[in-house]
């Protein structure tokens, strides 16, 4: 099977019950995303809540975020796309195992569930575009 | 999230339940460390908490650190598979106090 579906969601962290939901509902439509689900949707929720912390540190905002599902020869691709401040890729770090800090936690349980991340900077529509993909 | 608390003796415990992420963090937190300042010794309940994500971890390792440092300590209690599993991913099994 194959699917191509998005919605966008208000960039706050009242949001995120709300991504999980659209999350699950999509991954649901995916059989083979089954034993997966939960892990991806934690990923997917931490990376949009990396959207309202870093992008638009915390602030209010009126902006929309996109999230982005791609589902084909069973790897699933995940895109979130936003308009905040352009991320520094070097800055977006996971914890190190051994550093018990809470910070980078979010980054670091994105890079356990996922196979891939990739991260673009771009100048028209969307500023931060985020991939996440998985075979599942 | 909604939450009750116990207290027998120096022991709080604290039922949790709900989903604890970046939006629901400020409020636990606010429910858990003015007890751990307190110096009780904090029991964290979470067998009806369905979803815990970085940010509800974040603050189970900050009531930890901050127990260590006033000579107290927080306990997981009947830990929900769900919960269980991002604590294990994060690594913090042997760093947390499990029960």
């Amino acid at each position: 099977m194959s699917l191509n579906k998005y919605k966008e969601f208000e960039v706050n962290s009242s949001s995120l019950k709300e991504v999980r939901s659209f999350s699950r509902e999509i991954l649901s439509q995916i059989p083979e995303a089954k034993n997966h689900d939960e892990n991806i949707i934690l990923a997917i929720s931490e990376a949009a809540q990396n959207i309202v912390k870093h992008a638009y540190n915390g602030r209010d905002t009126s902006d929309l975020m996109r999230i982005e599902f791609v589902y084909e020869n069973n790897i699933l691709t995940v895109n979130l796309l936003d308009k905040g401040d352009p991320a520094i890729p070097a800055n977006i770090k996971p914890r190190k195992l051994d550093d018990i800090k809470p910070g980078g936690l979010g980054t670091f349980f994105i890079g356990e569930i996922m196979d891939e991340i990739t991260f673009k900077i771009s100048k028209e529509d969307w500023v931060n575009h985020l991939t996440m993909t998985k075979k599942i | 999230m909604s939450y009750k608390i116990t207290e027998e003796g120096n022991v709080s415990t604290v039922f949790l339940n709900g989903e604890i992420d970046m939006e629901i963090r400020e409020k636990a937190e606010q429910v858990i460390m003015p007890l751990v300042e307190a110096k009780k010794e904090v029991h964290l309940n979470l067998k009806d908490v369905e979803y815990m994500d970085s940010s509800g971890i974040s603050l189970l390792i900050e009531a930890h650190q901050k127990a260590g440092e006033v000579g107290t300590k927080v306990v997981l209690k009947e830990i929900s598979k769900s919960v269980l599993k991002v604590i294990m991913m994060a690594k913090l099994e042997q760093i947390l106090n499990l029960d």
